[in-house]
């Protein structure tokens, strides 16, 4: 059985706007193995999105194969994808996108009342176990507008493993958090891919939050140009900052 | 968890919900005050239908002496009330009437046509509890040569009680017939049904037409229910009955007596042929005045209901537009587009039962204070609502129609926007601005 969990075999990813085409990646290639936490870098409009896109089933490529779980999801219907996205993936947003009306652990129910395999009591015990984990249990009757952004964050967290995914995707998942909560909620993600061994795949393009990858895939113009440990990525981040700086010219 | 977060984005929204809401309501109270009215009018129809000129079911006649000529008369009833009787042994009573369509004239000279019925009013205590005697007695009805007249008609030929009136009819023979009869009794207006019908003593009707005992105009049979269906049921049974001791029965013609009179002297038949027919064909020249009111009803509530299904659904678009983000998160966390497409349908579906609930509480209220304040119709109005005073009736069947039609509709609208909403891809939904 291959280890792979995701598998990206010359993806291209093309926009049309009116007539004209917008490569958005060009010919990705990407493996990535069951239990990696892995972190796409790149700056912005490099394709971090579109690949995540791409991986987590919301979006088809132009060209090329994708493969999640060993399914290809070029091959798969409207509604095969969704239940795919729903049993296999989770998804934690930038800007978290929970939903506004729903208190926190409706929030995290949300999911398990859309797959319909567990009875209430079950799904009331997960929830509060997984609230109890991300450390918001507190706040379960809260709605997400009486939060912080570090605890929404932690929140869209419970939500995307309360199904437990094979993969959770996150976008950006510190983007809007100041840098002692980013901290905390990627050592919350890479305790979460220790202890159960879900493969996590994150975008960012904070070297901070890079350092905690077992690998690094670098993009730059819809093209992946590197995948490497998180140390030689975050030097590479560093210098390539210290190039455009005005400082670091001197 | 899909009503649920409908019914808390309804919420959220307090200010948009509640004027969609208290317009839906508004629609839902126009819609059910012109059902109660409507019903209204249907139950004064009914009510006085079945007091002045009509049982629940009827075996009436005509007898034609020569072809050309008909009298509306039932010979040797007597027998046909023991047929009727085995027939329809859960019948509660017979009344026999006479019946006339005659001229009448006053001293002063002013004269009208309407119908007369034949009555012993010691054996028609049903027709004492509902008339409303204006002058006079019913009682009086009693003597040989006594009328009651409706306070309209006795207006129409300037009399009162004790005055006299010349009442001009053809026999059954051919030859016409003068008698002279004293009013005894004014009645209140029973709506427009009192414009066509008067009361005489019955020796006297059958003075007028020279019929013997043997004969009557109408047997009105008196069933405990007013229910059509029902009514047909006895009608058919009557029909077999009647057929199989030897009757000759009418086609079925579903109009009052006196407008068949022109159709019957035109066939080339004679002898006695008997007429079934229900309080509803008895009154179906004036019916179409409740059907008028139902129809109106549902025009109006139509009308209304585009105004504000616009308004609906262009809410529901801004709506979409607002989570279109929502959207393309629960579309990529795993919810169906199906789940979506219902969870905006639940959105417009919970508006539609709240605001109808709320919009038939209001309308029950309005009812209320509509026949508390008993306010007296013009003239015009009532003759077309055959009432004298503004009558509301909300029935719960008109009260559910009312709600699960206004619902029904206001889901309906939903529709589109909600079918839009579940074909969001969810990367574009997701990144939506705005």
């Amino acid at each position: 059985m291959p280890n792979s969990i995701v598998s990206i075999r010359d993806v291209v990813k093309e926009y049309s706007l009116g007539k004209v085409v917008v490569p958005a990646l060009r010919g990705v290639s990407l493996e990535v193995e069951r239990g990696e936490f892995i972190s796409i870098a790149g700056p912005s409009g490099s394709g971090k999105t579109t690949l995540l896109n791409l991986i987590g089933c919301v979006d088809t490529a132009t060209r090329g194969t994708v493969e999640v779980a060993g399914k290809n999801t070029s091959a798969l219907s409207e509604r095969q994808l969704t239940q795919l996205r729903l049993d296999t993936l989770g998804f934690i947003f930038q800007s978290f996108n929970l939903v506004a009306v729903l208190t926190v652990f409706q929030n995290v129910e949300l999911p398990l009342l859309l797959q319909n395999k567990l009875g209430s009591g079950e799904r009331k015990k997960r929830v509060m176990e997984l609230l109890t984990a991300v450390g918001i249990d507190t706040h379960a009757q809260h709605r997400p507008s009486e939060l912080s952004g570090g605890q929404r964050q932690r929140v869209a967290i419970a939500r995307a493993l309360v199904t437990e995914p094979q993969i959770v995707l996150a976008d950006e998942p510190t983007a809007n958090l100041d840098s002692a909560t980013g901290e905390a909620i990627i050592d919350l993600m890479k305790d979460l891919n220790q202890k159960k061994g879900i493969t996590f795949i994150f975008s960012t393009h904070d070297h901070r939050v890079m350092k905690h990858a077992d690998s690094v895939v670098r993009l730059a113009d819809g093209k992946i140009i590197g995948k490497e440990s998180a140390d030689a990525a975050v030097q590479a981040a560093l210098t390539s900052a210290a190039g455009r700086s005005p400082v670091g010219a001197h | 968890m899909t009503f649920l977060i409908a019914f808390r984005s309804l919420l959220q929204h307090k200010r948009r919900t509640f004027v969609l809401g208290a317009a839906v309501a508004f629609v839902t109270v126009v819609m059910l005050t012109l059902l109660g009215i409507a019903e209204g009018m249907n139950r004064t129809l009914i009510e006085s239908s079945t007091t002045l000129m009509s049982g629940h079911v009827n075996v009436a006649g005509f007898y034609k002496v020569t072809a050309g000529q008909a009298a509306p008369v039932v010979t040797h009833y007597k027998q046909v009330v023991e047929v009727i009787r085995q027939a329809v042994p859960e019948l509660k009573y017979i009344a026999q009437r006479g019946r006339g369509w005659a001229k009448i004239t006053s001293d002063g000279g002013t004269n009208k046509m309407f119908g007369l019925t034949g009555i012993d009013v010691k054996n028609e205590k049903g027709l004492a509890a509902v008339l409303k005697i204006k002058e006079g007695k019913l009682e009086d009805l009693a003597k040989p040569g006594s009328i009651m007249l409706f306070e309209d008609q006795a207006r129409d030929l300037e009399v009162k009680v004790g005055d006299a009136l010349t009442i001009q009819a053809p026999t059954p023979r051919g030859v016409n017939n003068t008698l002279d009869v004293t009013v005894v009794a004014i009645a209140n207006n029973m709506g427009m049904m009192s414009q066509f019908s008067s009361f005489i003593n019955e020796a006297s009707l059958r003075q007028l037409y020279q019929l013997n005992d043997e004969t009557t105009g109408a047997l009105m049979i008196y069933m405990g229910t007013t229910d059509l269906v029902q009514l047909k049921k006895v009608e058919d049974k009557l029909r077999e009955a009647l057929g199989k001791s030897g009757y000759q029965i009418l086609e079925e013609d579903p109009r009052a007596f006196f407008f068949k009179f022109e159709n019957v002297t035109r066939e080339a038949w004679t002898g006695q042929k008997l007429d079934i027919t229900n309080w509803r064909d008895e009154v179906n020249f004036v019916s179409w005045t409740v059907d008028l009111m139902n129809a109106l009803a549902f025009f109006l509530a139509f009308v209304f209901l585009s105004v504000v299904g616009i308004g609906i659904m262009i809410v529901m678009w801004i709506s979409i537009r607002e989570r279109t983000r929502e959207i393309g998160t629960l579309r990529a966390i795993g919810m169906q587009r199906g789940r979506v497409m219902r969870m905006f349908l639940a959105e417009g579906f919970l508006l539609g039962v709240l605001s109808t609930t709320a919009g038939a509480l209001f309308g029950l209220v309005l009812a209320v204070v509509i026949n508390g304040a008993d306010v007296t119709l013009p003239q015009g109005f009532q003759f077309i609502l055959m009432s004298d005073h503004l009558k509301v009736v909300p029935t719960v069947a008109w009260t559910l129609v009312a709600v699960v039609f206004i619902t029904a509709v206001i889901t309906g609208i939903s529709l589109l926007p909600s079918f839009i909403a579940a074909r969001l891809k969810p990367v574009t939904a997701m990144q939506h601005v705005g």
